[in-house]
């Protein structure tokens, strides 16, 4: 199989600047009055990246037949994504602003029924599975399709991603990157007090995985980090540990896990949007 | 009727290359055939049942037709959130491979006995239950399933039982209920589903009953329960696994609805089995065994009221 590695996107692409979706994340978790800003906060860029300079979508369409896959497993997150789908204007902005609103079709975790989403996960454990399906799929059809799973790190408890990973292994299935958003915190605390991961490099690396670290806020990095993956360890499939801080963006929620839980009011969405620093940034 | 199985699948198989089969490490000689026929459309997930639906669900978004193999204790038991989100909330082309189902594993214990799996699978929107009698019945149910292009779970069980039909049935209707016995109108009608429908049919030579056979529990079509309720004083059902969520509750469901029946619902009665022993000894303990249905039956015959409970009084 071919390895595709796409060229790098035109850098005057002003479309998925981090701060400006960090906006729209905060003003659908106002709209909706919602929680898992946290989650959602610690994955933006990375998914900036992919989206800008690796994602394919034919058309631009979000069910193109020939797109690359972005599962998140880590259903969690998923305003982030949203954001990302408004972007790309696969959302409006009346969908921003009736998040949550009754008879709405975005949902509080990705629903595989919205175009843009492929699983429906929030159930953790689940993503990693169908990706590896859909990965292995692909490369029996012979394509250079590219399939790309976010899980959180509280999410490496559940067992069925670790089966999926001795499967990914021993079948060879080098078109998969396993993405962990190692934010340090799972719902109830850190996941070092809850349930310790260990050296996760040493731990997909021992499972016959090309493994990288990258600080998962750092675009460039993250960038070179996939590309890297992409073009080394052939026949292994990918990980990438990316180390995120949970609540990234907002001082007040950086590493707090009550923004897994917290609502907004009008006192802390102001605050929050102020935070972001959005003069640099087209609104 | 494992024959028949494995015949079906490899020509399943050789006709349609998108055809996979999924097994987690089991079904040792039964896959022999298709190990041979179809080599490059095996693949062996290891025990690992939960990423293996996941992954089948992966594989039909790709258009592939996976047919997913494992203990029904395992598939679909081990792994019903699996098949609920992954495949049958998207719908997807996936069939489900449940062998050994209720009490095949006699002398195992409770983990591998499964009669729970079709309460289970009834309730997840979408998922088709099949639960074939004998070869004819087997091959026409993969047929079906393979056509339905939807989520199945198949449900296989005692499988040396003997024919309950007397040659290949060309096309199994959806929900249809297959009369295999003509019996008295002013006695009660044996409806029955997989092992149990030789059982019935046994019975009902003795009793001069109506038999139906269930190779299709989901979804079971209304009017053809009318029909057997029109055609006979009550109804009987016979299945191994618990009267609580399958054929008997399926009957039932549409008879308290459309045509009020009395419907004795003979199957698990909500317990684990207690001992081990030969399959024949395990249907005694669970009163699933023909001496201990015809009694029930006689007693249902004499009784005015309901003489069955959701849960077993001794």
């Amino acid at each position: 199989m071919t390895t595709h590695v796409p060229s790098c996107a035109s850098s005057i692409d002003n479309r998925f600047a981090p701060a400006r979706m960090r906006r729209t994340v905060l003003e659908m978790a106002y709209a909706g009055s919602t929680v898992h800003i946290g989650c959602a906060f610690s994955i933006i860029e990375l998914l900036t990246v992919l989206y800008r300079n690796h994602l394919r979508y034919p058309g631009n369409d979000p069910r193109a037949e020939g797109r690359d896959y972005l599962i998140l497993s880590k259903g969690h997150g998923v305003m982030a994504q949203y954001a990302c789908m408004h972007e790309m204007g696969w959302l409006n902005d009346s969908h921003i602003q009736g998040y949550f609103a009754d008879g709405s079709d975005l949902k509080g975790l990705s629903d595989s029924r919205v175009p843009g989403l492929e699983v429906t996960s929030g159930s953790l454990g689940h993503g990693f599975s169908v990706g590896v399906g859909i990965a292995m799929g692909l490369q029996r059809k012979a394509t250079d399709r590219k399939v790309y799973v976010i899980v959180g790190d509280g999410e490496l408890n559940e067992g069925p991603i670790w089966e999926g990973t001795l499967v990914a292994a021993h079948h060879k299935i080098d078109n998969l990157m396993l993405i962990v958003d190692k934010n340090g915190f799972q719902a109830m605390g850190t996941t070092d007090d809850v349930l310790a991961l260990g050296d996760l490099s040493a731990k997909f690396n021992s499972f016959g995985f090309e493994t990288l670290e990258v600080d998962g806020h750092d675009e460039a990095a993250v960038d070179a980090a996939i590309r890297h993956l992409w073009t080394n360890g052939m026949g292994k499939p990918k990980a990438l540990i990316a180390q995120t801080v949970k609540g990234k963006g907002v001082p007040f929620m950086e590493s707090d896990n009550r923004w897994h839980y917290t609502r907004l009011n009008a006192q802390t969405f102001a605050e929050a949007i102020d935070a972001l620093g959005l003069a640099e940034v087209a609104k | 009727m494992r024959e028949a199985f494995s015949n079906a699948l490899v020509r399943l198989a050789l006709a349609d290359p998108k055809v996979l089969l999924l097994t987690g490490d089991h079904g040792y000689a039964l896959f022999d055939g298709f190990r041979k026929h179809c080599p490059d459309q095996y693949i062996n997930a290891g025990i690992a049942e939960q990423n293996m639906v996941g992954m089948a669900a992966g594989l039909a978004r790709m258009g592939f037709r996976p047919f997913v193999y494992g203990l029904a204790a395992f598939v679909p038991v081990r792994t019903v959130e699996q098949i609920k989100l992954d495949v049958a909330h998207d719908n997807l082309p996936v069939v489900l491979l449940g062998d050994g189902a209720g009490f095949v594993y006699s002398h195992l214990g409770t983990s591998h006995q499964s009669t729970e799996d079709i309460a289970c699978t009834r309730a997840i929107p979408g998922l088709q239950v099949l639960s074939p009698a004998d070869r004819f019945e087997m091959t026409a149910c993969m047929y079906y399933a393979y056509k339905a292009k939807a989520p199945v779970y198949l449900r296989m069980g005692k499988s040396d039982r003997g024919d309950v039909h007397s040659g290949s049935i060309e096309s199994l209707i959806s929900g249809g209920l297959l009369k295999v016995r003509n019996g008295r109108a002013d006695l009660p009608g044996l409806i029955a589903t997989g092992s149990m429908v030789r059982t019935a049919i046994d019975l009902a030579k003795v009793l001069e009953l109506s038999v139906w056979s269930a190779p299709i529990l989901k979804p079971l079509l209304p009017a053809d329960v009318c029909t057997a309720a029109n055609e006979t004083n009550s109804l009987v059902t016979i299945e191994e696994h618990s009267v609580l969520g399958g054929l008997g509750a399926a009957v039932a469901e549409v008879t308290s609805e459309k045509q009020p029946t009395r419907v004795l619902r003979l199957g698990v009665r909500d317990r684990f089995s207690e001992h081990c022993g030969t399959y024949d000894y395990l249907l005694r303990e669970h009163g699933l065994d023909i001496d201990s249905i015809y009694e029930r039956i006689m007693m249902f015959c004499n009784s005015t009221e309901s003489s069955t409970a959701a849960v077993d009084p001794r």
